[in-house]
């Protein structure tokens, strides 16, 4: 049984056995949304064909489903690396057999939300490094922008191909009784994509039949049009040389970059197989230099080039950013793309929508509290409780707050960090989280699930992948959903229509 | 290719075939420990010791080291060439650096070669010594060179014949001259110097090369030293064999690098052909110099050579100077 306190409502009993068979032991509390049932216990329209099948199959089955899909990924490697007390430990990304699914209609929604906020953004990135209307009209405060880390100076004045900033974006999106809302946005190197991928072939394999049933829409052909989307920004080259750059194996996205270079095709280069010549970038071939035109980075900006940012960093090039202004280099996604998705900013995002698009956002926000601004420290401190307290810079679930299920001690010396550097934290409300089927333990139980679509732009057209990353916090009613805290991941199945 | 990538299917080729060579070594030992007598174990350890360039005594006299192989204990000796992290020849210590390898390289390496790898990986990690060594040793073992073989079997299937799979062989084979030389010269030397008074038999050598059966079709059930030399040395159809070993040496260098064989011959090319002919005239030299021959640690230097030579033409190169395309 679940510890969570019931909380107030009307909509009907707080638990509720939501179906019979394999769910007989499946618990909906209406505090959350869950993603196969309904208020009143009956399983979704979109989802009755899968609750039937799952129904009817066997916890031991079902096991057998599972181990099968975790076989498989330990056999193919799909892993991510965690650095904890100076050690490497590769493990495999925990997997939900169970897949999560979204309606045509849903997904036409968060497609159009998705498009709009990405326009949104790449318009003011490119204001914020030339023109800067939208800090003088007062849209956003100049020094949230101009004091942020992720704002490069670098990057002033500097055109970026195609004036695209963001090629590659990954959004994070949860889901409450009140619709879809965007929690985060990913704009610097958003990872995840191989895990949907891998997810999406396990799940081929795992429940051919019902795959087939679904009319799922296909993700398999993202790496295509990454590659279209990468040299569809050359400007120079009309057939680009494309590669990717990782920081190496011991990065926890290893796994991906390799995939995703192997997937297009692409070598997988690293800052020692880099060599800046006359202001271009060849890489180290066993047949001597060969030109890169095009490069997709997985490293941060401040280890790109050594010259223009740390000086110690050997993960990429000296001169990196000179072939960039020089037009000989196209970057994606393009260094200082940081300052759009610093957690601060996020709280401007619809503004920023209106500004330039002069459109409602399609998808919300969460309400958030800036500590930078008076009103928004005070109220974080008096209900820091009641909050989820976030720095600005971080990412993976680590350096937060969940409020409600920290102790006194740590709420305690948490706002004595908050108080040293406002400017440091945002607070959102605790988010009831919708929650999915998941297969655990034997049997199938509700857990928090959140979603990363991933939206590619290029100069001629925008791409929301249908699908996405469908992360899962595993551990009954916890609501981190990152891999390093002990999440997973399920697949998600857009349904055709 | 990035000149990193190939030098990490070449690593990734060495590393495979020295966890085979410990393996097969292993097995051919561990398989005697049934019925032999406990100086012709010593003798054995020795042997398979000295053919892995491990020093695990630090006495260099080999009566002493036999003496003290009678004294030590099998299972530490076979463990520490099977699952001890801290000894690089150590068969697992092998297989997870050729998959550190492979991890580098995943984007050129097809699924079903990395996955087959990965496997046979885990299998091997998830496998406590102390349990096989309880029921068969020796099968521990032989399933290590199956798999191997299982391996390289994929790749057969699987890898385009281009300079991923080039460089892959190059390392194999590379590897293969270094070791075999390194293990014939060990037969050699017992051969001339027993220790402890045993010699290792010269049909050991045959059985642990894979060329018992081929031996006996050609030869006769008289195994002698000259013969097997000569087949381990000279025989083109023996995959084993130091012959067959450097012409693929040669085959891959010049896929690798057409160039490189032409007028003015690069240096690694040349040292591969060098190495060739010392194979061809072999039988020559040897019989003028009796059981003296300078020759396998000669081939044993040529092949260091040659190692560094690929690794500073193709992997290690210094980037200033390179011309751009």
């Amino acid at each position: 049984m679940q510890d969570r306190q019931r909380q107030g409502s009307d909509t009907g009993p707080a638990w509720e056995c939501a179906g019979s068979g394999s769910f007989s032991r499946y618990q909906t509390d209406p505090t959350f949304y869950d993603e196969m049932f309904s208020a009143n216990g009956e399983p979704r329209d979109s989802s009755r064909r899968m609750n039937a099948a799952l129904a009817a199959t066997t916890s031991d089955d079902l096991s057998k489903v599972q181990e099968g899909v975790v076989r498989r990924f330990l056999h193919e490697g799909i892993t991510f690396t965690v650095l904890a007390a100076e050690q490497v430990t590769e493990q495999i990304i925990p997997i939900d057999c169970v897949p999560r699914l979204i309606t045509a209609d849903e997904w036409a929604h968060v497609e159009r939300g998705l498009k709009q906020r990405l326009t949104a953004l790449n318009l003011f990135l490119k204001d914020v490094y030339h023109e800067g209307r939208v800090l003088r009209d007062g849209v956003v405060p100049p020094d949230l922008v101009l004091g942020c880390p992720q704002y490069r100076t670098e990057m002033r004045g500097m055109k970026a191909p195609h004036d695209i900033y963001v090629a590659v974006c990954g959004t994070d999106i949860v889901r409450t009784h009140d619709g879809f809302a965007v929690l985060e946005d990913n704009l610097r190197v958003p990872s995840g994509v191989s895990y949907m991928l891998a997810c999406r072939a396990a799940m081929k394999g795992a429940f051919p039949a019902l795959y087939r049933e679904h009319r799922v829409r296909e993700v398999s052909g993202y790496a295509e049009r990454l590659y279209a989307t990468l040299a569809s920004l050359s400007v120079a080259v009309a057939e680009p040389r494309v590669a990717v750059l990782t920081p190496g194996r011991y990065n926890s996205a290893y796994y991906e970059h390799a995939f995703l270079a192997g997937e297009m095709g692409v070598e997988l280069v690293e800052g020692r197989d880099l060599v800046m010549r006359d202001a271009a970038l060849y890489a180290r071939t066993a047949a001597g230099l060969r030109r890169i035109d095009v490069l997709y980075r997985r490293v941060d900006d401040d280890f790109l080039d050594p010259l223009a940012f740390r000086s110690d960093s050997v993960l990429g090039a000296a001169g990196m950013l000179h072939a960039y202004r020089a037009g000989n280099l196209v970057l994606a996604n393009a260094p200082g793309t940081g300052v759009a998705d610093d957690k601060s900013l996020y709280a401007y995002v619809p503004r920023i929508i209106r500004y330039y698009l002069d459109e409602e956002p399609v998808l919300a926000n969460v309400e958030t509290h800036l500590c930078r601004e008076p009103e928004g420290l005070a109220f974080t401190l008096d209900h820091l409780d009641q909050l989820v307290v976030k720095e600005v810079g971080g990412s993976g679930g680590y350096g937060m707050l969940i409020g409600p299920h920290a102790s006194a001690a740590e709420r305690a010396e948490f706002a004595t960090r908050i108080r040293a550097n406002p400017a440091n934290y945002i607070s959102q409300p605790v988010l009831a989280l919708s929650r999915a089927a998941c297969f655990v333990d034997g049997r199938l139980e509700p857990r928090h699930v959140d979603l990363r679509p991933f939206v590619l732009q290029g100069p001629q057209e925008q791409h929301v992948v249908p699908g996405g990353l469908c992360r899962v916090a595993l551990r009954k009613g916890s609501l981190v959903v990152n891999s390093s805290q002990g999440g997973g991941c399920k697949d998600l199945w857009v349904l055709d229509a | 290719m990035l000149a990193r990538v190939a030098g990490e299917f070449y690593w990734m080729g060495r590393y495979l075939e020295r966890t085979e060579q410990t393996a097969r070594l292993l097995e051919y030992q561990l398989t005697r420990l049934v019925d032999s007598p406990a100086e012709d174990l010593a003798a054995g350890w020795a042997a398979v010791y000295r053919a892995l360039r491990q020093p695990p005594l630090e006495a260099a006299n080999e009566a002493v080291d036999a003496e003290r192989f009678l004294m030590a204990d099998a299972y530490t000796l076979a463990g520490s060439l099977v699952e001890e992290s801290a000894n690089p020849h150590a068969v697992l210590s092998c297989w997870a650096a050729a998959r550190e390898n492979a991890k580098q390289v995943r984007p050129q390496l097809p699924l079903r070669v990395w996955t087959c790898l990965n496997q046979g990986f885990l299998w091997l990690r998830g496998n406590e010594f102390a349990e096989w060594w309880t029921r068969s040793p020796s099968a521990l073992v032989a399933e290590v060179v199956d798999r191997l073989r299982l391996f390289f079997g994929v790749v057969e299937a699987r890898m385009p014949r281009d300079d991923a799979w080039r460089f892959l062989e190059l390392g194999r084979f590379v590897e293969r001259v270094q070791h075999q030389t390194c293990l014939l010269d060990t037969w050699n030397g017992f051969g001339r110097r027993p220790p402890a008074g045993r010699r290792l038999p010269w049909s050991d050598l045959l059985r642990v090369c894979g060329a018992y059966e081929l031996y006996c079709r050609n030869h006769s059930m008289a195994v002698e030293r000259e013969t097997v030399l000569d087949l381990l040395i000279r025989s083109p159809e023996l995959p084993r064999s130091l012959r067959f070993a450097v012409q693929r040496i040669g085959e891959m260098l010049s896929g690798i690098d057409p160039g490189g064989g032409r007028y003015p011959m690069a240096p690694a090319h040349q040292t591969a052909l060098r190495l060739a002919a010392a194979v061809e005239v072999e039988k020559a030299r040897r019989a003028g110099e009796p059981g003296g021959s300078d020759f396998f640690p000669s081939l044993q230097r040529d092949g260091r050579k040659l190692h560094d030579l690929i690794m500073s033409a193709y992997v290690d190169y210094p980037a200033a100077g390179e011309a751009l395309p």
